[in-house]
């Protein structure tokens, strides 16, 4: 085992393997900044390229696109409030917030810190769960993923703004995410919901141009009418710092980094979750650890734990898609099944084998995606805080250049007008949100979960009836699920006890 | 010497002025996909798109340009009447469209028998495969079975579906069919988990699975592959005459399971050189050692053979099409 963990590593280190993951690295980074160029259709591109390599140069150079992708994206979506990749939508809630605040270097080193820790713990998770990691995939049936999803949509109250009205917001909003994610064919009795007789519909809602509209409309908006950079007030010279402060915030939160990786590691491993899920809950949980209301309140508004989570999660979930590729032949994800493509071309079969007679090849994959994402760190250190300058430019020089990155960026995601009609639409929504001060966070969680909970609610029904109710793992699930709504309630009644008693 | 430089400039200038005359000299062509990058169809037009060139006259450019949505409808409009039939345009859709067409799905604007047919790049058939560990070994143990077997599917109108609906309705087997699995790897991961005891699907998707000894083919439709000719097909089985066309009907589509073409109106000329390109380059070794690597099977259907096989799906008595309509949506 440890002797494999060990090979993995060298069959990395070897110089050729480095140069191909070298040129992935460098693909996926450009990827990874321009909004809807996916991680997936790069890695489909790049397919055929892979032909003549050997088995570790291939996955080091599909590997190491497709990792960074996850921690570049990550950029544009602190920087402009456009999410770089579907997954990195998260980030921009805080990150965002903080570049508004004159503090994008530090939510930049913040972003790429935790990724780099977020990969890391990944890979050490995996490495120590390869022995069970079969059986803990094959426990999680439908009633588990089931729960699953309705625990990440429990983090609603923890995403929503205290109080009853807050809460009663946050689960109106998630409701709204829950009703269009129903769009489209139903996979039950093949009717056509909420589609208006538009073919494009048939399909549902795209996710990139509706998280895209969602955030980044309302900030172009308010950009335009503020009238200046988007640091606004901050002296430019005070941008030029900073990196190095998001470097220390990632130390200062040490174990919430370390939790949210987990989650990211954990939601990863499960197979259908989406990798769009896993730093939603990620952000979900970094919420938590607000220790009182006004805590609470800076979330959103600029808190660096709200980077802090997505980010780890992010990288983390990367290394745990690895597993039910590698293990079952079974992707986790759109670029997992391009990536097990790849396995064919190499001759490879995915499945128990990799776990054992190829246990090497399989952690030299989990290498490669620490070994890119502490390159890509190293390399975008160099810059972060010339980057973070980008925000002190005057908004009506930025914003035709922004526009483009949310046009083309809706548009790649089917080259379909109705890609754009969906941005602009949503876009609408998320400002009238944003006005009236309603989260946005829940209706995207609502979104991402809608069709995992329904499917796997129905097929759980149609397969065990009511028993899959007795379930160990559903019960358990169960109590978690309670445990996150009721935790923020904990929280404000043990607040208030303290208040009582300081008075 | 002067002479030499000539004889080699005219030599040279041969195979330009060859070139020159074929309408691809120098041109693009665009495949479009009626789906997102990274699946089966996509991955074979960009198999086709690498091999392609060297076979045509003027040896063109070939892109791909993916068109998701719709289940390839939207593709297959846009190819139907939105391109130029200037031959730079070829299309490759869900193998199902007749099926779209002969329901009168809502916005279906194209006719499968009327566009420039080039072929079929492979057939995919589809199979029923049950877990290993269960005594289902046959057809005929599925038949006697007492139990239910439960059976995973993605939705109504993919295979996955439509194939074990038909061998549970019209041939009475005891299977119970499960849907809203999100693709068709995730029901292999139910079956590996004993959630669900079987699933239908294309060969070449399960094929490593039943390498790998989880799962064993029982039943298999019309169209054929090598390693399946074997299985008993759903059609023979059929008690009645309308059953048997009910599942024909479902099947056929499957024999132009990579369906090819060109926008109606495209100039004779192209469409044969296309035609003899595909010809020379599915039979290439090379593509086909690439293919094999990729666990895909290649295999040419002619463009007249698979307009035939539309003629005979859209040819259908009313009574025919009623009772598929019972059973079957179009879907993925």
């Amino acid at each position: 085992m440890i002797d494999a963990f060990y090979e993995g590593l060298l069959l990395v280190l070897q110089w050729k393997t480095l140069a191909f993951m070298s040129l992935g690295i460098v693909l996926g980074f450009w990827v990874g900044l321009l909004p809807g160029l996916g991680g997936a259709t790069t890695l489909a591109l790049m397919l055929p390229f892979i032909y003549t390599m050997q088995p570790v140069q291939a996955f080091a150079f599909l590997l190491g696109m497709h990792a960074v992708v996850a921690t570049t994206g990550d950029i544009t979506s602190v920087l402009f409030g456009v999410p770089g990749e579907g997954t990195s939508a998260a980030t921009i809630l805080d990150g965002h917030a903080m570049a508004k605040k004159g503090e994008a270097g530090r939510a930049l080193g913040a972003a790429l810190t935790s990724s780099l820790v977020g990969a890391i713990v990944g890979a050490f998770a995996l490495a120590l769960a390869v022995p069970v990691v079969r059986p803990v995939v094959l426990t999680f049936g439908s009633p588990e993923l089931f729960m699953l999803a309705i625990v990440g949509l429990a983090f609603i109250a923890s995403l929503s703004s205290q109080g009853g009205r807050g809460m009663l917001r946050g689960f109106l909003a998630g409701g709204l995410g829950l009703l269009c994610a129903t769009v489209g064919q139903d996979p039950q009795a093949g009717v056509a919901r909420f589609t208006f007789d538009a073919l494009y519909l048939w399909q549902g809602l795209e996710l990139v141009p509706v998280l895209v509209g969602i955030f980044a409309i309302p900030e172009i908006v308010g950009l335009v009418v503020r009238r200046t950079s988007i640091a606004g007030a901050v002296p430019a010279g005070k941008l030029n710092q900073g990196a190095w402060e998001g470097v220390k915030d990632t130390f200062r939160h040490f174990w919430l980094t370390i939790r949210c990786s987990l989650i990211g590691t954990f939601i990863g491993i499960m197979p259908g979750m989406g990798g769009a899920i896993a730093q939603w809950m990620a952000y979900g949980h970094a919420t938590q650890s607000a220790r009182n209301a006004e805590e609470r309140k800076g979330f959103g508004a600029g808190d660096v734990r709200g980077v802090l989570g997505p980010g780890a999660a992010n990288n983390s979930k990367e290394g745990g898609a690895l597993i039910p590729t590698v293990a079952f032949g079974v992707p986790g994800s759109s670029a997992m099944a391009i990536l097990l493509g790849g396995f064919f071309l190499l001759g490879l079969v995915p499945g128990p084998d990799m776990l054992t007679t190829h246990l090497s090849v399989t952690f030299s994959m989990v290498w490669t995606i620490v070994l890119a994402n502490i390159i890509t760190v190293l390399v975008c250190f160099a810059f972060l805080n010339k980057l973070a300058k980008l925000t002190a430019v005057r908004g009506a020089l930025l914003i035709p250049v922004i526009l483009v990155l949310v046009f083309i960026g809706s548009y790649t995601a089917t080259n379909h007008y109705g890609d754009i009609l969906v941005m602009l639409l949503f876009g609408g929504i998320g400002y009238l949100m944003v006005l009236g001060g309603w989260p946005r966070a829940p209706f995207v969680l609502g979104l991402v979960l809608g069709k995992i909970a329904e499917n796997y609610l129905y097929i759980s029904i149609a397969r065990y009836e009511a028993a899959w109710l007795t379930r160990p793992v559903v019960l358990v699930l169960m109590a978690l699920t309670l445990g996150v709504v009721l935790y923020p309630l904990y929280q404000s009644r043990r607040a208030g006890v303290k208040k009582a008693a300081h008075a | 010497m002067r002479i030499r430089l000539a004889l080699i400039a005219a030599l040279a200038a041969l195979p330009l002025a060859a070139a020159a005359q074929s309408p691809y000299a120098g041109k693009t062509v665009t495949i479009v996909v009626g789906y997102k990058a990274g699946g089966g169809y996509d991955r074979t037009a960009r198999l086709l798109a690498r091999h392609l060139p060297k076979h045509i006259p003027g040896n063109p450019t070939i892109i791909v340009q993916n068109m998701p949505g719709a289940n390839s409808v939207i593709a297959a409009n846009h190819v139907y009447s939105v391109a130029k039939p200037d031959g730079l345009t070829v299309g490759t859709f869900n193998r199902n469209l007749p099926l779209a067409q002969l329901l009168k799905v809502g916005g279906v604007k194209f006719d499968m028998t009327k566009f420039a047919w080039i072929g079929s790049a492979a057939s995919e058939s589809t199979i029923l495969a049950i877990r290993s560990d269960l005594p289902y070994r046959t057809l005929e143990d599925l038949k006697k079975a007492d139990k239910t077997v439960i059976i995973g599917a993605t939705g109504p109108g993919a295979n996955t579906y439509d194939f074990p609906l038909l061998l549970k309705e019209l041939l009475g087997l005891n299977l119970k069919i499960v849907s809203g699995y999100s693709s068709s790897s995730d029901i292999m991961l139910a079956i590996e988990r004993k959630e669900v005891d079987g699933r239908a699907g294309s060969f070449s998707s399960i094929r490593s699975f039943i390498d790998r000894k989880l799962v064993h083919a029982v039943v298999r439709a019309r169209a054929s592959e090598p390693g399946i000719e074997q299985l008993p097909v759903d059609e023979n089985l059929a008690p009645n005459a309308r059953a048997k066309a009910v599942m024909a009907l479902r099947s056929a589509p499957e024999v132009v399971g990579r369906p090819y073409v060109m926008t109606p109106g495209t100039p004779q000329a192209q469409v044969a050189m296309m035609r003899q390109a595909f010809v020379k380059a599915i039979n290439d070794a090379e593509l086909q050692a690439e293919a094999k690597k990729a666990k895909m099977n290649m295999e040419f259907v002619p463009g007249d053979e698979a307009l035939k096989v539309m003629q005979e799906v859209l040819g259908q008595p009313q009574d025919v099409i009623d009772e598929f309509r019972k059973y079957v949506k179009f879907g993925e």
